[in-house]
């Protein structure tokens, strides 16, 4: 038998109109997974989360949770917990009887429900508020709130649509940390949108990235140094794009020099390039180092420049480097570039091969 | 008071004058004289005999309890009807519920009058309905559909559910449809959705459609003359007939306070019955 999962989805399509919102969608999501779906505003999202909770339906394809073709069956009957960006608390039920409600029409005893929803409020660290109702509470309680409420009733999946978006980053940062612990604990399987990629890393066991209602990838968290497409490599964190040609396709390394003369080595990753083919060329800025003089002979992967910008940060510096038509944008740990850079100044950038990501040109010559 | 604050106190008195001084000439004046009369004899004498009468015959008891009732069925009936209406237009794309706005409100841009008579052609003994209901041979006498309390409830309804409407759409527009999703998950139905959801979140809508109905209702005069005829007495009938007919403007008058104070007694009483703890609560800003 092949094995179970929690929540599959197969060939999904949802059009609106003659618009495609979400193309192709195959994911399987195995038991206690948490599972984040990545990608602009606009991707379809929200859509594909929709169609897993019931709200819509997908023009194509097959979508079973726990083995079971859900096609058609109402929301309320797929025993989901969901979380909403707008926290979607019912305005005129205490936060009792908000997080109660689900068991009421599960038509769990009182004292069970009470039980219960005492747990649960707990859990999320709000037992004193019990008998408030929801605008007498901050955004971040709120949020826990509906958290505690999709979770009453033990649901085979939660979903999560961009839960913390509406916070301010402080609490983002708190709160995401309490749902990654309250979903390990609990095992629930998640599923969480967000549109932020640090968000996504943090929270989940897989990463689907998204682009235009098509599926990009999908992966762990550390794939993130095998990345599928320019797409993802450019969505997730910042980039810096060279343009250029393969001069050289060796075992293991391109040789590649840019539009601008600059010669480099990268490391292959699955890639099929023949000499003379046309690539943009990937460098992060955390992966660019900064020097001085030069420090070897070898003229690959190393650029001279003239220092332009810098900006402080915080826990990191950036500063923008003038490599000839190109700006750099480079990251340093703030100790490091501690007033040695100072604009106009000349210093050499510098990569490791395996720090450069590939991709293949098209031909418009983006 | 700061020099601002006077100015602000100067431009709101001259705003405020012209519609302050109308008021006071066309209705609180006359109302003043009105209350008066209510007090006094055929002699003009203070007394008490207009209330005396109006409290010791059961007649002027029986009309106001007829009043109120025919009130409260119509604010019963604008509920029923309008209610889904309402609904319909919150879940409207804005063209349609532009187009049931203007439906609902285009047949008050007639008179009252010609729009009770189309009732007539409608209800009437020879009119559509009864015509229909004989050739189909499912009655073989004419319903009496109007000059009695029925045709009276069907012509204030009628008057008045587009404020019904209104107010109730008015209060739904404002529900996140999220909430409905969030009713959904958890494992709500539509009937459970609407009765836990939607029900609770247009109270205030129903209450002040309720209010303007009843009180538009219980005044209400040209409708009841027309669809009523002379079966049907209400105050505001009996009112007219004291004052133009018998000329008895003291007994006329203390009737329109009766008509008054039991109207703003009961709106006042309804609110509170509605406006609970948790109503207060969750609807106060
Ligand atoms: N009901 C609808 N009718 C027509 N088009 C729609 C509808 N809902 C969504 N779309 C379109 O589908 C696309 C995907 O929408 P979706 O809400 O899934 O995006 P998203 O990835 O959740 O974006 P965001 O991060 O902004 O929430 C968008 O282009 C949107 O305009
Ligand atoms: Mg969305």
């Amino acid at each position: 038998m092949s094995k179970s999962f929690d929540v599959e989805l197969i060939n999904v399509q949802k059009k609106f109109g003659t618009n495609v919102v979400v193309d192709d969608f195959n994911l399987q999501i195995e038991q206690g997974e948490c599972v984040s779906f990545l990608g602009p505003s606009g991707c379809g999202k929200t859509t594909t989360l929709n169609m897993i909770a019931g709200f819509l339906e997908p023009d194509r394809g097959d979508l079973l949770i726990k083995g079971k073709r859900m096609n058609g069956t109402p929301s309320n009957k797929r025993d989901l917990g969901m979380v909403f960006q707008t926290y979607s608390l019912f305005p005129h039920m205490t936060i009792f009887e908000n997080v109660a409600y689900g068991l009421k029409l599960r038509k769990v005893s009182k004292a069970e429900t009470k039980r219960r929803v005492d747990k649960v409020l707990d859990l999320v660290k709000l037992p004193h508020v019990a008998e408030r109702y929801p605008k007498q509470l901050s955004g971040g309680q709120r949020q826990r709130i509906a958290i505690a409420r999709a979770l009453v009733t033990e649901p085979t999946l939660l979903l999560l649509d961009e839960p913390l978006s509406n916070l301010d980053a402080k609490l983002r940062e708190e709160l995401r940390e309490e749902i990654k612990r309250l979903q390990r604990d609990i095992g629930v399987t998640t599923i969480f949108v967000t549109h932020d990629q640090e968000e996504a890393l943090y929270m989940s066991n897989r990463i689907v990235v998204l682009d235009h209602g098509k599926v990009e990838q999908i992966g762990t968290p550390w794939d993130n140094n095998r990345p599928a497409s320019e797409f993802v490599h450019t969505f997730i964190g910042k980039s810096n794009r060279l343009t250029g040609v393969v001069e050289r396709v060796l075992d293991h390394t391109l040789e590649l020099k840019t539009d601008t003369g600059i010669s480099l080595r990268a490391v292959r990753r699955n890639d099929c390039f023949a000499a003379g083919d046309k690539v943009s060329i990937y460098m992060r800025p955390e992966s660019i180092a900064l020097h001085v003089e030069q420090r070897h002979s070898a003229a690959t992967n190393v650029a001279k420049g003239t220092v332009k910008l810098t900006s402080f940060l915080g826990a990191y510096s950036e500063c923008e480097i003038d490599i000839g038509q190109t700006v750099l944008t480079v990251r340093l740990q703030s100790v490091e570039q501690d007033g040695w850079l100072s604009p106009g100044m000349h210093v050499y950038t510098e990569w490791k091969p395996e720090d450069v990501f590939v991709f293949a040109r098209k031909e418009n010559g983006r | 008071m700061s020099e601002s604050r006077r100015r602000k106190m100067r431009t709101a008195v001259l705003l405020l004058a012209p519609a302050v001084a109308v008021l006071l000439g066309v209705f609180v004046l006359p109302m003043l004289y009105i209350l008066l009369m209510s007090f006094q004899n055929k002699q003009e004498h203070i007394s008490l005999v207009n209330y005396a009468t109006l409290v010791q015959d059961p007649y002027y008891l029986q009309v106001l309890w007829r009043t109120i009732k025919l009130s409260l069925l119509t604010v019963l009936a604008c509920l029923v009807f309008g209610y889904p209406v309402a609904m319909y237009m919150a879940q409207a794309s804005s063209k349609m519920r532009g187009i049931v706005t203007f439906l609902i409100i285009a047949p008050h841009l007639v008179s009252v009058v010609i729009r009770n008579f189309g009732w007539v052609i409608l209800l009437g003994e020879k009119g559509l309905i009864n015509n229909v209901l004989m050739q189909a041979g499912l009655i073989d006498k004419p319903l009496r559909l109007m000059y009695n309390e029925l045709g009276v409830v069907i012509g204030l309804t009628d008057s008045f559910m587009v404020y019904m409407v209104l107010a109730i759409a008015t209060s739904m527009y404002q529900i996140d449809v999220s909430l409905y999703k969030a009713a959904g998950i958890l494992g709500a139905g539509k009937l459970r959705t609407f009765l836990n959801v939607v029900v609770p979140m247009t109270l205030p809508g129903m209450l002040a459609g309720s209010t303007l109905v009843f009180s538009l209702s219980m005044s209400s005069f040209v409708t009841l003359a027309l669809m009523g005829g002379t079966s049907v007495k209400v105050l505001p009938v009996i009112a007219y007939e004291k004052i133009m007919t018998e000329l008895n403007w003291q007994l006329g008058a203390s009737i329109s306070f009766l008509l008054l104070f039991s109207t703003v007694a009961l709106v006042t009483l309804f609110t509170r019955l509605v406006e609970t703890k948790r109503y207060k609560e969750v609807f106060s800003s």
